[in-house]
Protein backbone atom coordinates (compact mmCIF):
# COMPACT_ATOMS: atom_id res chain seq x y z
CA UNK A 1 0.00 0.00 0.00
CA UNK A 2 1.63 3.70 -1.09
CA UNK A 3 1.92 5.86 1.83
CA UNK A 4 -1.03 8.54 0.06
CA UNK A 5 -3.14 5.17 -0.60
CA UNK A 6 -4.49 5.64 3.40
CA UNK A 7 -6.69 8.74 1.99
CA UNK A 8 -9.26 6.63 0.36
CA UNK A 9 -11.07 6.46 2.86
CA UNK A 10 -11.10 10.11 3.63
CA UNK A 11 -11.97 10.44 -0.38
CA UNK A 12 -15.19 8.53 -0.25
CA UNK A 13 -16.21 10.39 2.89
CA UNK A 14 -15.94 13.57 1.03
CA UNK A 15 -16.96 12.58 -2.13
CA UNK A 16 -20.45 11.35 -0.43
CA UNK A 17 -20.52 15.04 1.21
CA UNK A 18 -19.96 16.46 -2.03
CA UNK A 19 -22.97 14.66 -4.05
CA UNK A 20 -24.93 16.76 -1.82
CA UNK A 21 -26.84 20.18 -2.61
CA UNK A 22 -24.77 21.25 -0.16
CA UNK A 23 -21.70 20.12 1.49
CA UNK A 24 -21.95 20.90 5.26
CA UNK A 25 -18.01 20.91 5.96
CA UNK A 26 -17.87 23.37 3.06
CA UNK A 27 -20.07 26.40 4.44
CA UNK A 28 -18.77 29.84 4.35
CA UNK A 29 -19.42 31.88 6.71
CA UNK A 30 -19.58 34.58 4.24
CA UNK A 31 -20.14 37.61 7.31
CA UNK A 32 -20.62 37.34 10.65
CA UNK A 33 -23.35 39.58 11.83
CA UNK A 34 -23.53 39.31 15.07
CA UNK A 35 -23.67 36.07 17.95
CA UNK A 36 -26.29 34.50 16.97
CA UNK A 37 -26.74 35.27 12.60
CA UNK A 38 -24.30 35.09 9.58
CA UNK A 39 -24.65 35.61 5.86
CA UNK A 40 -24.00 32.34 4.53
CA UNK A 41 -25.10 31.66 0.75
CA UNK A 42 -25.52 35.32 0.00
CA UNK A 43 -28.74 34.27 2.62
CA UNK A 44 -29.16 36.05 6.28
CA UNK A 45 -28.93 32.50 8.66
CA UNK A 46 -29.61 32.08 11.85
CA UNK A 47 -26.14 30.29 13.93
CA UNK A 48 -28.20 27.74 15.72
CA UNK A 49 -24.61 25.36 15.48
CA UNK A 50 -22.13 26.94 17.90
CA UNK A 51 -20.80 26.88 20.89
CA UNK A 52 -21.15 30.73 21.55
CA UNK A 53 -23.91 29.57 24.77
CA UNK A 54 -23.25 32.92 26.33
CA UNK A 55 -23.04 35.24 23.54
CA UNK A 56 -20.33 37.05 24.10
CA UNK A 57 -18.27 36.68 21.18
CA UNK A 58 -19.59 40.50 20.23
CA UNK A 59 -19.33 41.87 23.69
CA UNK A 60 -18.19 45.57 23.29
CA UNK A 61 -15.75 45.60 26.27
CA UNK A 62 -14.08 42.50 25.07
CA UNK A 63 -13.73 43.51 21.75
CA UNK A 64 -12.33 47.05 23.02
CA UNK A 65 -9.79 45.34 25.17
CA UNK A 66 -8.87 42.76 22.40
CA UNK A 67 -8.44 46.09 20.44
CA UNK A 68 -6.50 48.00 23.11
CA UNK A 69 -4.10 44.98 23.52
CA UNK A 70 -3.29 44.53 19.78
CA UNK A 71 -2.36 48.40 19.79
CA UNK A 72 0.05 48.25 23.09
CA UNK A 73 1.15 44.30 22.78
CA UNK A 74 1.44 43.90 19.21
CA UNK A 75 -0.49 41.08 17.19
CA UNK A 76 1.12 37.53 18.76
CA UNK A 77 3.95 36.50 21.27
CA UNK A 78 5.87 34.77 18.11
CA UNK A 79 6.72 32.21 20.66
CA UNK A 80 6.71 29.61 23.81
CA UNK A 81 6.44 31.25 27.19
CA UNK A 82 9.23 28.92 28.27
CA UNK A 83 11.40 29.85 25.81
CA UNK A 84 10.53 33.56 24.91
CA UNK A 85 8.92 34.68 27.78
CA UNK A 86 5.77 35.50 30.06
CA UNK A 87 3.51 38.66 29.33
CA UNK A 88 2.64 40.08 32.36
CA UNK A 89 -1.60 39.37 31.06
CA UNK A 90 -0.85 36.05 30.88
CA UNK A 91 -0.37 35.43 34.85
CA UNK A 92 -3.49 38.07 35.48
CA UNK A 93 -5.71 35.32 33.27
CA UNK A 94 -4.18 32.11 35.42
CA UNK A 95 -4.64 34.51 38.76
CA UNK A 96 -7.85 35.52 37.58
CA UNK A 97 -9.26 31.76 36.15
CA UNK A 98 -7.54 30.57 39.66
CA UNK A 99 -9.92 33.21 41.82
CA UNK A 100 -13.22 32.09 39.61
CA UNK A 101 -12.81 28.42 40.21
CA UNK A 102 -11.62 29.38 43.85
CA UNK A 103 -8.38 27.09 43.26
CA UNK A 104 -4.60 27.66 44.38
CA UNK A 105 -3.35 27.07 40.61
CA UNK A 106 -4.04 27.58 36.72
CA UNK A 107 -2.23 27.06 34.06
CA UNK A 108 -3.33 28.76 30.40
CA UNK A 109 -2.88 26.91 27.33
CA UNK A 110 -2.93 28.14 23.77
CA UNK A 111 -6.45 26.26 22.86
CA UNK A 112 -8.62 23.96 24.49
CA UNK A 113 -7.51 21.15 22.62
CA UNK A 114 -4.19 21.92 23.83
CA UNK A 115 -5.35 22.08 27.41
CA UNK A 116 -6.61 18.43 27.10
CA UNK A 117 -3.01 17.06 25.00
CA UNK A 118 -1.16 19.11 27.45
CA UNK A 119 -2.28 18.55 31.04
CA UNK A 120 -2.89 14.40 30.00
CA UNK A 121 0.81 14.40 28.81
CA UNK A 122 1.94 15.73 31.60
CA UNK A 123 -0.22 14.54 33.98
CA UNK A 124 0.10 10.54 32.91
CA UNK A 125 3.26 8.18 32.26
CA UNK A 126 3.60 4.74 30.63
CA UNK A 127 2.85 2.54 33.54
CA UNK A 128 -0.51 4.67 34.87
CA UNK A 129 -3.57 3.63 34.24
CA UNK A 130 -5.88 6.24 33.14
CA UNK A 131 -10.17 5.66 32.83
CA UNK A 132 -11.64 7.46 30.39
CA UNK A 133 -15.39 8.03 29.54
CA UNK A 134 -16.49 5.71 26.07
CA UNK A 135 -17.84 8.96 24.78
CA UNK A 136 -14.94 11.51 26.07
CA UNK A 137 -13.30 14.12 23.45
CA UNK A 138 -10.85 13.09 21.25
CA UNK A 139 -8.13 15.27 22.63
CA UNK A 140 -8.60 13.28 25.93
CA UNK A 141 -8.11 10.26 24.29
CA UNK A 142 -5.07 11.96 22.38
CA UNK A 143 -4.23 13.12 25.80
CA UNK A 144 -4.15 9.65 26.89
CA UNK A 145 -2.21 8.12 24.13
CA UNK A 146 0.21 10.50 23.93
CA UNK A 147 1.04 10.06 27.98
CA UNK A 148 2.24 6.31 27.07
CA UNK A 149 -0.58 5.49 30.08
CA UNK A 150 -2.52 2.10 29.48
CA UNK A 151 -6.10 3.40 28.58
CA UNK A 152 -9.00 1.42 30.00
CA UNK A 153 -12.58 2.67 28.61
CA UNK A 154 -15.62 2.47 30.57
CA UNK A 155 -19.13 3.13 29.36
CA UNK A 156 -20.49 6.18 28.99
CA UNK A 157 -21.35 7.79 31.89
CA UNK A 158 -21.99 4.83 33.66
CA UNK A 159 -20.30 4.85 37.47
CA UNK A 160 -20.85 1.33 37.86
CA UNK A 161 -18.99 0.40 34.48
CA UNK A 162 -16.19 2.33 36.19
CA UNK A 163 -16.32 0.74 39.38
CA UNK A 164 -16.10 -2.70 37.80
CA UNK A 165 -12.92 -1.20 36.39
CA UNK A 166 -11.14 0.44 38.71
CA UNK A 167 -11.82 -2.95 41.32
CA UNK A 168 -10.20 -5.24 38.44
CA UNK A 169 -7.07 -2.80 38.33
CA UNK A 170 -6.44 -4.01 41.78
CA UNK A 171 -3.91 -2.11 43.66
CA UNK A 172 -3.08 0.10 40.64
CA UNK A 173 -6.71 1.43 40.94
CA UNK A 174 -5.80 3.91 43.95
CA UNK A 175 -3.11 5.65 41.30
CA UNK A 176 -5.38 5.39 38.63
CA UNK A 177 -6.83 8.53 36.82
CA UNK A 178 -10.36 8.78 36.13
CA UNK A 179 -11.33 11.17 32.60
CA UNK A 180 -14.78 12.77 32.01
CA UNK A 181 -16.51 15.65 30.75
CA UNK A 182 -19.19 17.91 32.28
CA UNK A 183 -21.55 18.40 29.48
CA UNK A 184 -21.09 16.56 26.34
CA UNK A 185 -20.87 18.58 23.39
CA UNK A 186 -23.17 16.37 20.69
CA UNK A 187 -26.23 14.81 22.53
CA UNK A 188 -25.79 17.27 25.25
CA UNK A 189 -25.54 14.93 28.15
CA UNK A 190 -24.10 15.80 31.77
CA UNK A 191 -21.83 13.47 33.62
CA UNK A 192 -22.85 11.94 36.87
CA UNK A 193 -20.07 13.25 38.63
CA UNK A 194 -21.38 13.25 41.85
CA UNK A 195 -21.15 9.48 41.57
CA UNK A 196 -17.91 9.53 39.63
CA UNK A 197 -16.42 11.48 42.64
CA UNK A 198 -17.83 9.09 44.88
CA UNK A 199 -16.34 6.11 43.12
CA UNK A 200 -13.03 8.08 43.04
CA UNK A 201 -12.83 7.99 46.58
CA UNK A 202 -13.67 4.74 47.26
CA UNK A 203 -10.63 3.91 45.12
CA UNK A 204 -8.36 6.64 46.19
CA UNK A 205 -7.87 7.56 42.49
CA UNK A 206 -7.40 10.75 41.36
CA UNK A 207 -10.38 12.64 38.94
CA UNK A 208 -10.01 15.10 36.22
CA UNK A 209 -12.63 16.52 34.37
CA UNK A 210 -13.05 18.93 31.34
CA UNK A 211 -15.80 21.48 31.67
CA UNK A 212 -15.35 22.73 28.14
CA UNK A 213 -19.00 22.92 27.09
CA UNK A 214 -20.27 23.28 30.81
CA UNK A 215 -18.41 26.36 32.08
CA UNK A 216 -20.47 29.32 32.30
CA UNK A 217 -23.58 27.31 32.35
CA UNK A 218 -23.59 25.31 35.47
CA UNK A 219 -23.34 26.00 38.85
CA UNK A 220 -23.96 28.82 41.28
CA UNK A 221 -20.50 30.83 39.96
CA UNK A 222 -21.26 29.48 36.49
CA UNK A 223 -18.01 27.59 37.41
CA UNK A 224 -19.43 24.14 35.49
CA UNK A 225 -20.80 20.81 36.32
CA UNK A 226 -18.54 19.62 38.94
CA UNK A 227 -19.75 22.96 41.18
CA UNK A 228 -23.40 22.63 40.26
CA UNK A 229 -22.94 18.75 41.45
CA UNK A 230 -21.50 20.08 44.22
CA UNK A 231 -18.02 17.91 43.86
CA UNK A 232 -15.57 20.61 42.60
CA UNK A 233 -13.43 19.92 45.43
CA UNK A 234 -13.41 16.18 44.62
CA UNK A 235 -12.32 16.80 41.16
CA UNK A 236 -8.50 16.86 41.18
CA UNK A 237 -7.58 18.80 37.84
CA UNK A 238 -10.41 20.87 36.04
CA UNK A 239 -9.37 21.44 32.18
CA UNK A 240 -11.81 23.78 29.83
CA UNK A 241 -11.62 25.74 26.98
CA UNK A 242 -12.13 29.71 26.09
CA UNK A 243 -13.38 29.05 22.81
CA UNK A 244 -17.32 28.36 24.12
CA UNK A 245 -18.41 30.22 26.77
CA UNK A 246 -15.95 33.02 27.16
CA UNK A 247 -15.78 33.44 22.81
CA UNK A 248 -11.89 33.39 21.96
CA UNK A 249 -9.65 31.02 21.84
CA UNK A 250 -7.36 29.02 24.70
CA UNK A 251 -7.55 26.96 26.90
CA UNK A 252 -6.66 25.82 30.63
CA UNK A 253 -6.50 23.53 34.13
CA UNK A 254 -7.06 24.42 37.55
CA UNK A 255 -6.51 22.73 40.50
CA UNK A 256 -5.98 22.67 44.21
CA UNK A 257 -2.80 20.15 43.21
CA UNK A 258 0.90 22.18 44.21
CA UNK A 259 2.46 20.09 40.52
CA UNK A 260 -0.33 21.72 38.95
CA UNK A 261 2.61 24.28 38.56
CA UNK A 262 5.09 21.36 37.39
CA UNK A 263 3.51 21.09 34.77
CA UNK A 264 5.06 23.95 33.07
CA UNK A 265 8.27 22.19 32.94
CA UNK A 266 6.70 18.68 31.56
CA UNK A 267 4.11 19.36 29.64
CA UNK A 268 5.02 19.04 26.05
CA UNK A 269 2.18 20.86 24.31
CA UNK A 270 2.58 23.47 26.57
CA UNK A 271 6.38 24.11 26.41
CA UNK A 272 6.67 23.85 22.24
CA UNK A 273 3.82 25.90 21.10
CA UNK A 274 3.32 29.65 20.98
CA UNK A 275 1.77 31.28 23.89
CA UNK A 276 -1.73 32.33 23.53
CA UNK A 277 -1.63 36.27 22.06
CA UNK A 278 -2.71 39.45 23.82
CA UNK A 279 -5.68 40.55 22.16
CA UNK A 280 -6.88 36.49 22.97
CA UNK A 281 -5.97 36.78 26.21
CA UNK A 282 -7.16 40.49 27.27
CA UNK A 283 -10.70 39.29 25.60
CA UNK A 284 -10.80 36.11 27.56
CA UNK A 285 -9.99 38.63 30.73
CA UNK A 286 -13.53 40.29 29.75
CA UNK A 287 -15.90 37.82 29.36
CA UNK A 288 -14.68 35.75 32.78
CA UNK A 289 -15.86 38.87 33.95
CA UNK A 290 -18.68 38.93 32.09
CA UNK A 291 -19.56 35.37 33.23
CA UNK A 292 -18.99 36.01 36.77
CA UNK A 293 -20.73 39.63 37.24
CA UNK A 294 -23.71 39.09 34.36
CA UNK A 295 -25.87 35.77 35.84
CA UNK A 296 -28.25 36.89 33.80
CA UNK A 297 -26.70 35.65 30.53
CA UNK A 298 -27.05 32.13 32.27
CA UNK A 299 -30.89 32.29 33.44
CA UNK A 300 -31.35 33.56 29.72
CA UNK A 301 -29.25 30.89 27.54
CA UNK A 302 -31.15 28.24 29.72
CA UNK A 303 -34.88 29.84 28.85
CA UNK A 304 -33.69 29.48 25.18
CA UNK A 305 -32.24 25.70 26.12
CA UNK A 306 -35.93 24.82 28.11
CA UNK A 307 -37.81 26.50 24.85
CA UNK A 308 -36.04 24.69 22.05
CA UNK A 309 -36.07 20.72 23.81
CA UNK A 310 -39.45 21.33 24.94
CA UNK A 311 -40.70 22.28 21.16
CA UNK A 312 -38.07 19.94 19.73
CA UNK A 313 -39.39 16.65 22.39
CA UNK A 314 -43.07 17.66 21.57
CA UNK A 315 -42.10 16.67 18.30
CA UNK A 316 -41.56 13.64 18.56
CA UNK A 317 -37.35 14.13 17.42
CA UNK A 318 -35.13 11.63 19.55
CA UNK A 319 -32.79 13.80 21.78
CA UNK A 320 -30.62 13.14 24.78
CA UNK A 321 -31.62 12.86 28.03
CA UNK A 322 -31.00 16.08 29.61
CA UNK A 323 -32.58 19.35 28.40
CA UNK A 324 -28.94 21.73 27.63
CA UNK A 325 -28.43 24.82 25.35
CA UNK A 326 -26.64 21.61 23.44
CA UNK A 327 -29.73 19.23 21.57
CA UNK A 328 -28.79 16.17 19.83
CA UNK A 329 -31.44 14.95 17.42
CA UNK A 330 -30.48 11.17 16.90
CA UNK A 331 -31.40 10.37 13.31
CA UNK A 332 -30.82 6.47 12.53
CA UNK A 333 -30.48 6.78 8.54
CA UNK A 334 -27.42 9.16 7.60
CA UNK A 335 -29.61 9.88 4.56
CA UNK A 336 -32.39 11.51 6.58
CA UNK A 337 -29.43 13.43 8.51
CA UNK A 338 -28.20 14.74 5.04
CA UNK A 339 -31.68 15.84 4.43
CA UNK A 340 -32.74 17.38 7.67
CA UNK A 341 -29.82 19.56 8.07
CA UNK A 342 -30.01 20.76 4.10
CA UNK A 343 -34.03 21.29 5.02
CA UNK A 344 -32.82 23.41 8.14
CA UNK A 345 -30.42 25.40 6.15
CA UNK A 346 -32.58 25.93 3.66
CA UNK A 347 -35.16 27.29 6.11
CA UNK A 348 -32.04 29.99 7.29
CA UNK A 349 -30.81 27.63 10.13
CA UNK A 350 -27.46 26.37 10.54
CA UNK A 351 -27.05 23.41 12.37
CA UNK A 352 -24.57 20.88 12.72
CA UNK A 353 -24.39 17.45 10.52
CA UNK A 354 -22.99 15.07 12.98
CA UNK A 355 -21.81 11.45 11.46
CA UNK A 356 -19.80 8.47 12.48
CA UNK A 357 -17.22 8.39 14.35
CA UNK A 358 -18.24 11.75 15.92
CA UNK A 359 -21.74 10.76 16.47
CA UNK A 360 -21.40 9.01 19.93
CA UNK A 361 -23.88 5.93 19.10
CA UNK A 362 -22.92 5.19 15.38
CA UNK A 363 -25.40 6.42 14.12
CA UNK A 364 -25.75 10.54 12.91
CA UNK A 365 -26.97 13.45 15.01
CA UNK A 366 -27.91 16.83 13.94
CA UNK A 367 -26.71 18.94 16.50
CA UNK A 368 -28.34 22.23 17.27
CA UNK A 369 -27.13 24.51 19.93
CA UNK A 370 -29.05 28.18 21.55
CA UNK A 371 -27.08 30.96 23.39
CA UNK A 372 -27.94 33.28 25.64
CA UNK A 373 -27.80 36.29 22.20
CA UNK A 374 -30.64 34.47 20.42
CA UNK A 375 -34.18 36.34 20.86
CA UNK A 376 -36.88 34.24 21.89
CA UNK A 377 -38.16 35.16 18.18
CA UNK A 378 -35.14 33.02 16.31
CA UNK A 379 -35.33 30.36 18.96
CA UNK A 380 -39.21 30.10 17.94
CA UNK A 381 -37.63 30.49 14.27
CA UNK A 382 -35.25 27.80 15.10
CA UNK A 383 -38.33 25.51 16.37
CA UNK A 384 -40.68 26.64 13.14
CA UNK A 385 -37.72 25.07 11.15
CA UNK A 386 -37.63 21.77 12.19
CA UNK A 387 -41.66 21.56 12.43
CA UNK A 388 -41.08 22.24 8.47
CA UNK A 389 -38.76 19.71 8.31
CA UNK A 390 -40.15 17.19 10.21
CA UNK A 391 -43.42 17.38 8.19
CA UNK A 392 -41.53 16.91 4.96
CA UNK A 393 -39.26 14.28 5.85
CA UNK A 394 -41.94 12.27 8.04
CA UNK A 395 -39.69 12.45 11.21
CA UNK A 396 -40.59 12.57 14.72
CA UNK A 397 -44.44 12.25 14.93
CA UNK A 398 -45.05 12.75 11.40
CA UNK A 399 -43.04 9.46 10.99
CA UNK A 400 -46.30 7.21 12.27
CA UNK A 401 -48.47 9.93 10.80
CA UNK B 1 -16.07 -28.23 23.91
CA UNK B 2 -12.75 -26.81 24.45
CA UNK B 3 -12.41 -23.36 26.30
CA UNK B 4 -11.32 -21.55 23.33
CA UNK B 5 -14.43 -22.33 21.57
CA UNK B 6 -16.42 -21.42 24.40
CA UNK B 7 -14.80 -17.88 24.53
CA UNK B 8 -15.19 -17.44 20.56
CA UNK B 9 -19.17 -18.68 20.72
CA UNK B 10 -19.73 -16.25 24.03
CA UNK B 11 -17.27 -13.20 21.86
CA UNK B 12 -20.15 -14.11 18.73
CA UNK B 13 -23.19 -14.01 21.08
CA UNK B 14 -22.06 -10.56 22.70
CA UNK B 15 -21.47 -8.93 19.48
CA UNK B 16 -24.64 -10.10 17.86
CA UNK B 17 -26.16 -8.14 21.12
CA UNK B 18 -24.04 -5.65 21.17
CA UNK B 19 -24.38 -4.69 17.27
CA UNK B 20 -28.16 -6.00 16.64
CA UNK B 21 -26.45 -7.25 13.17
CA UNK B 22 -27.78 -10.05 10.67
CA UNK B 23 -24.00 -10.41 9.41
CA UNK B 24 -23.57 -13.57 9.96
CA UNK B 25 -20.87 -14.15 12.79
CA UNK B 26 -17.18 -16.98 12.90
CA UNK B 27 -14.18 -16.25 14.77
CA UNK B 28 -12.62 -15.13 11.42
CA UNK B 29 -15.26 -12.16 11.27
CA UNK B 30 -13.11 -8.98 11.33
CA UNK B 31 -14.90 -5.89 13.80
CA UNK B 32 -14.11 -3.41 11.49
CA UNK B 33 -13.65 -4.43 8.49
CA UNK B 34 -16.65 -6.96 7.93
CA UNK B 35 -18.92 -5.34 10.03
CA UNK B 36 -17.97 -1.79 9.36
CA UNK B 37 -18.66 -0.85 13.08
CA UNK B 38 -17.74 2.89 14.27
CA UNK B 39 -14.87 3.24 16.58
CA UNK B 40 -17.62 4.13 19.92
CA UNK B 41 -19.35 0.82 18.99
CA UNK B 42 -16.47 -1.46 19.12
CA UNK B 43 -15.84 0.27 23.09
CA UNK B 44 -19.37 -0.25 23.48
CA UNK B 45 -18.66 -4.22 22.48
CA UNK B 46 -15.41 -4.01 24.21
CA UNK B 47 -16.91 -2.73 27.66
CA UNK B 48 -19.27 -5.83 27.66
CA UNK B 49 -16.79 -8.24 27.17
CA UNK B 50 -14.39 -7.12 29.87
CA UNK B 51 -17.87 -7.35 32.19
CA UNK B 52 -18.54 -11.23 30.99
CA UNK B 53 -15.35 -11.80 31.47
CA UNK B 54 -14.98 -9.54 34.35
CA UNK B 55 -11.06 -8.58 32.68
CA UNK B 56 -9.91 -5.05 32.42
CA UNK B 57 -8.52 -4.78 28.40
CA UNK B 58 -6.16 -1.71 27.97
CA UNK B 59 -6.09 -0.22 24.07
CA UNK B 60 -2.96 -0.95 23.41
CA UNK B 61 -3.61 -4.66 24.14
CA UNK B 62 -6.14 -4.03 21.28
CA UNK B 63 -3.84 -2.42 18.71
CA UNK B 64 -3.51 -5.53 16.80
CA UNK B 65 -7.21 -6.81 17.10
CA UNK B 66 -9.03 -7.30 14.32
CA UNK B 67 -10.85 -10.49 14.13
CA UNK B 68 -12.92 -12.25 17.05
CA UNK B 69 -10.29 -14.72 17.20
CA UNK B 70 -7.86 -12.38 17.69
CA UNK B 71 -10.23 -10.88 20.69
CA UNK B 72 -10.58 -14.33 21.66
CA UNK B 73 -6.67 -14.78 22.33
CA UNK B 74 -6.76 -12.17 24.20
CA UNK B 75 -9.20 -13.13 26.66
CA UNK B 76 -7.47 -16.12 26.76
CA UNK B 77 -4.56 -14.65 27.76
CA UNK B 78 -5.94 -11.95 29.93
CA UNK B 79 -7.51 -15.24 31.95
CA UNK B 80 -4.55 -16.93 31.82
CA UNK B 81 -6.38 -19.84 30.33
Amino acid sequence: MGLLDKFEAARRTRDTLSALPLNPTDVVIEQVLGATEAMIQGRRTIMAGTNNYLGLTFDAEAIAAGQAALASCGTGTTGSRMANGTYRDHLLLEAELAAFFDTSYAMVFSTGYAANLGALAALLAPGDAVLLDAEAHASLFDGCRLSGADIFRFKHNDADSLANRLRRLGARAASALIVAEGLYSIRGDCAPLAEFAQVKQEFGACLFVDEAHSLGLYGAHGRGLAEQEGVARQVDFIVGTFSKSLGSIGGFCVSQREELPLFRYASRPYIFTASPCPSVIATTRVALRQLSTRPELREQVWANAHRLYAALAALGLELGPHVSPVVGISLRERETAFACWQGLFNAGVYTNLILPPAAPDGGSLIRCSVTAAHSTAQVDAIIAAFTTVCEALRIGHHATQ
Amino acid sequence: MSIEETVEDRLIALLSKTTGSDVPLSPATHLVGDLALESIQVIEYLCEVEDHFDLAIDEATLADVQSIADLAAVVRKLRGS
